[in-house]
């Protein structure tokens, strides 16, 4: 048994190619761009980071204030992504798996928080659970705390993330439709059977495609955590906060050493980015696959 | 297990897909639903597998009512257009997945499970490609694989949708003789649908021509094909060429043939392209004058196109090899043209 393979095009690769000086400038521009804007302040940090020496870096990192500021990021990271997990695959199935009433709205939902500033997400929590808010004194009066300390910033960063991961199955399901579903259902398979069984392994890179996206979200969310946060030090300050607020010292090393590892979190993503996108980019692709050669 | 199927009527808004259907399938048989792409012949099928709901009607499985039973009861199984493989899992999978589901008391054993999925890998002569995954596999050999699965959990009834829609011809024409043959074998009442006359004369016991959300006629592939009900079975099911005659009070008369008129004084004659004689010279006054004007020499029936000279009007000819070779047709010589089995509908309005 033998693969053919198909010879690439060469006519057609001609036929599209531009003159050599059009794609050595578009790509030196490209560049030139990409170096200035990316790679430069990427490497700034570092060097910004460890101008003072290790032993300066290491103490930035390992002081306790940073430390609870990781506690922190991690907890509200912990929190948000599992349950925007839970529900990103439940949006994604009842959207694509499903017909009924006001679908087009639940979308438009979804897409909420990617369309409204986080600066406000925040905001709308302050005027609800806060002291002056709606629910505030309802809360206050049964000693429950929720803004300027760790419940809200979860609350926000759920909110912010709340896209990640159904906005990347909707499109996945959707290309792969529902006749696997059927043909389990068919066979005999119950709801639960079909979902863990024929559902959730076919999407399960795009799954772990959101995840990623949602988590670095999650760990690096400023504007919505900085509203509800009170900026307390040790308490309520995940780790961007305790950036801006070393900064605002001038406590430059400092600062810069914190910001490496949001920087490494970034570049960590973009790894396992790049490489489930491959996978994703398969699974859909072979929804839709020709017929192969015996 | 036989299909008794009861008024049944489908909507999807304002699109009627089925109007009143009764239809029985007998024990045992192979049945196929054949009608134009809208005729409503996949909806029926996923009506008696229970993926859609009928408005109205019911479904009997053998006497006994299964229009409120759930899919996974109803014990059918189905073969999907596209086949519908779990792409992530292999064949071996694929095959055991409606016995792995089973609750666990009805569940067989993995040595029984194996055993039959072997069997039936057997039966679909793809042996050697249990570790394979859909995407590894030929359309024809993922067809076969959907059907195995299908077969697996010994479905009192087995649905097929389009089965070799997407398949080329010769690859289709194989597995077309392979599910009529293996139908002799297990013998398990089956419904397929189809667009495509020819497979569902070639494959089927009996023929359900459908149209417009309406059952046309049920019949063998000889009934319906010799004996259409009306002019829309007679054009679905070969090339038609029309006639339009004119007669007199007794009825109009073509050559030898008289038929009924209409009160106008006019009907219409549907002839076959295999039923057009072409003449050198014309052996009596109703022969008609034609022009020749393409010729497609391939093929085991060579087709001739021809155009009347008194109308202008387009005639299809099809001719046996031997007398294609004798009259030796050339584009623009005049011939003359006699069609015989003319076939004639009868307005209703007539006793």
């Amino acid at each position: 048994m033998t693969t053919q393979s198909i010879t690439p095009n060469t006519l057609g690769d001609a036929a599209l190619t531009e003159p050599k000086a059009v794609r050595w400038l578009l790509s030196g521009l490209a560049l030139t761009f990409l170096i200035l804007f990316l790679v430069v302040p990427l490497v700034a940090v570092f060097v910004q980071a460890l101008e003072k020496g290790v032993d300066t870096y290491w103490a930035a990192i390992i002081e306790p204030d940073a430390l609870a500021a990781i506690r922190l990021t991690l907890i509200a990271a912990g929190v948000s992504v599992p349950l925007n997990l839970v529900f990103g695959i439940a949006a994604a199935w009842a959207i694509t798996k499903f017909k009924f009433r006001g679908k087009a709205f639940l979308i438009t939902l979804i897409d909420l928080p990617f369309s409204v500033s986080p600066v406000i997400s925040g905001f709308i929590y302050v005027l609800l659970f806060g002291l002056q808010g709606w629910l505030g004194p309802w809360l206050k009066a049964h000693d429950i705390q929720l803004i300027f300390a760790v419940p809200g910033i979860v609350l926000a960063t759920i909110f912010v993330t709340f896209p990640f991961v159904a906005r990347e199955l909707i499109p996945l399901m959707q290309a792969q439709g529902t006749e696997e579903e059927e043909a389990a259902l068919v066979l005999g398979a119950s709801g639960w059977q079909i979902f863990f069984r024929v559902t959730l392994p076919n999407v399960i890179w795009g799954v772990l495609y959101g995840v990623i996206l949602c988590n670095a979200r999650a760990m690096g969310e400023f504007g919505a955590v900085s509203v509800v946060s009170g900026h307390i030090r040790g308490l309520t300050n995940t780790l961007p906060l305790h950036v801006e607020i070393l900064y605002n010292e001038y406590n430059f090393a400092a600062a810069f050493a914190v910001a490496t590892l949001l920087a490494l979190l970034a570049i960590l993503t973009l790894v396992a980015k790049a490489l489930l996108e491959k996978k994703v980019r398969h699974a859909v692709k072979s929804a839709t696959k020709p017929i192969g050669v015996e | 297990m036989g299909i008794q199927i009861q008024n049944i009527s489908k909507q999807f808004g304002n699109y009627t897909a089925l109007d009143q259907i009764d239809l029985t399938v007998p024990s045992g048989e192979l049945v196929a639903l054949l009608g134009p792409s809208g005729s409503g012949k996949t909806t029926l099928l996923r009506i008696i597998a229970g993926l859609e709901t009928p408005d109205t009607g019911t479904i009997h499985f053998d006497g006994e009512e299964t229009t409120q039973r759930k899919v996974r009861e109803r014990q059918v199984g189905f073969v999907f257009q596209h086949y519908a493989l779990f792409r992530h899992m292999t064949v071996f999978d694929n095959i055991a997945f409606g016995m792995t589901v089973k609750p666990r008391a009805e569940r067989p054993g993995k040595a029984q499970i194996s055993a039959r999925v072997h069997e039936l890998l057997g039966l679909i002569q793809l042996d050697n490609l249990v570790d394979r995954y859909p995407a590894q596999l030929s359309g024809g050999q993922r067809q076969r694989v959907a059907l195995a699965r299908a077969l697996a959990t010994e479905p009192k009834v087995l649905l097929l949708d389009e089965p070799f829609g997407a398949l080329d011809a010769k690859v289709r024409q194989e597995l077309r003789r392979w599910l009529r043959k293996l139908h002799d074998e297990i013998h398990v009442t089956s419904v397929f649908v189809t667009h495509d006359q020819e497979e569902a004369l070639e494959v089927a016991d009996r023929v359900v021509v459908m149209n417009q959300a309406k059952v046309e006629q049920v019949g063998t592939p000889e009934e319906v094909y010799d004996r259409p009900a009306n002019p829309f079975v007679y054009g679905f099911l070969g090339n038609v060429n029309l006639f339009h005659c004119r007669g007199n009070e007794s009825g109009g008369q073509h050559g030898e043939s008289t038929f009924p008129v209409d009160s106008d004084g006019v009907n219409i004659g549907y002839v076959r392209p295999g039923d057009i004689r072409i003449l050198r010279r014309a052996e009596s006054a109703a022969d008609i004058a034609a022009e020749v004007i393409f010729i497609q020499g391939a093929g085991a029936l060579p087709r001739v196109e021809l155009r009347r000279v008194d109308n202008g009007e387009t005639v299809h000819a099809e001719l046996p090899r031997e007398q294609y070779r004798q009259l030796a047709l050339k584009i623009g010589e005049q011939v003359y043209i006699q069609p015989t089995n003319i076939r004639v509908f009868v307005p209703d309005y007539q006793i």
